[in-house]
């Protein structure tokens, strides 16, 4: 036992000889400081695809499995309500999307905000489910600021409608 | 009150009921246009409430199943069939007499001129 006191005390001592009391706080700032600057790095940035699911300002979120135009949440509205100014438009592009929380199949209304021009911020074109144009009543290609005072399309919400009772049909 | 307290659990856990299949098809093939009420867009797109009577002759099956929208739906005859027999009830006015007889899919097969089987 004596021998481990031993052992032990010398090895204090030649610590105590050679790293200063300051070296040890600068070490330990060094280490607060860089810990709490890591959260702010762009790598913990890009790791955070499962909170893209979540946010309606990304083109990732879970609703925006179909949609083709701005996302609304960027242009002054949000994914259930248009920006000021314009109008929603009563027809619209309905598709379904599995939302990943619960792992069930929602239907999505995507209807335009229409009467001022492109809104031009976080475009997002993914498309599930489309189809071709002569189909105009499954496609998102085509205009559908229909039944509105005016056809000038500004930006598509994202509103759920409820949960679909299976996944919209791919072809 | 245990009980209650279950079943309330099991509500919410278990989250908004799925909807029937003609009602999800009704969502992904008509109402986008036609409106949730069937009510469809005054002087652009026509509401559904004159289904029902166009069920209850032979020249106004023939004359549903020839509408665009109607025959192009990606739907299979036996499912556009129980489509077209729900958007009848479901927007059929008040106060109508008598729903007319369901739609087969044999009879969807026949106005439509196909044999398609696409679901």
């Amino acid at each position: 036992m004596s021998r481990l006191d031993h052992l032990t005390e010398r090895a204090a001592r030649k610590l105590a000889m050679h790293v200063s009391r300051r070296s040890f706080l600068a070490r330990l700032g060094a280490l607060l400081a860089g810990g709490t600057a890591l959260p702010l790095l762009p790598l913990a940035r890009g790791a955070s695809a499962a909170e893209a699911v979540e946010d309606p300002s990304r083109c990732e979120y879970w609703r925006h499995c179909a949609i083709d135009g701005f996302l609304c949440e960027c242009c002054g509205g949000s994914a259930t309500a248009c920006p000021p100014g314009t109008e929603m438009s009563p027809v619209t592009w309905i598709g379904t999307c599995k939302n990943p929380a619960d792992g069930r199949d929602y239907l999505v209304s995507y209807n335009d905000c229409c009467g001022k021009g492109y809104c031009g911020r976080c475009f997002c074109n993914r498309n599930e489910g489309d189809r071709p144009i002569y189909y105009p009543h499954r496609s998102n290609d085509i205009n559908w600021c229909a039944g509105t005072t005016t056809n000038v399309y500004h930006c598509s919400t994202a509103i759920v409608l409820g949960v679909a009772s299976e996944a919209q049909p791919e072809s | 009150m245990r009980r209650a307290l279950f079943a309330i659990t099991l509500l919410m856990a278990g989250g908004a009921a799925a909807q029937s299949l003609p009602e999800t098809d009704y969502a992904l093939q008509c109402r986008g246009c036609h409106g949730p009420e069937g009510r469809g867009v005054p002087g652009r797109v026509p509401g559904l409430a004159g289904v029902a009577a166009l069920l209850e002759t032979e020249a106004g099956r023939a004359r549903l199943l020839s509408v665009a929208g109607v025959r192009q739906a990606s739907l299979s005859d036996a499912r556009l069939a129980a489509l077209l027999d729900w958007v009848a009830l479901r927007f059929a006015p008040p106060g109508a007499a008598s729903l007319p007889a369901s739609l087969s899919a044999e009879e969807v097969a026949r106005y439509r001129g196909t044999s398609q089987r696409l679901r």
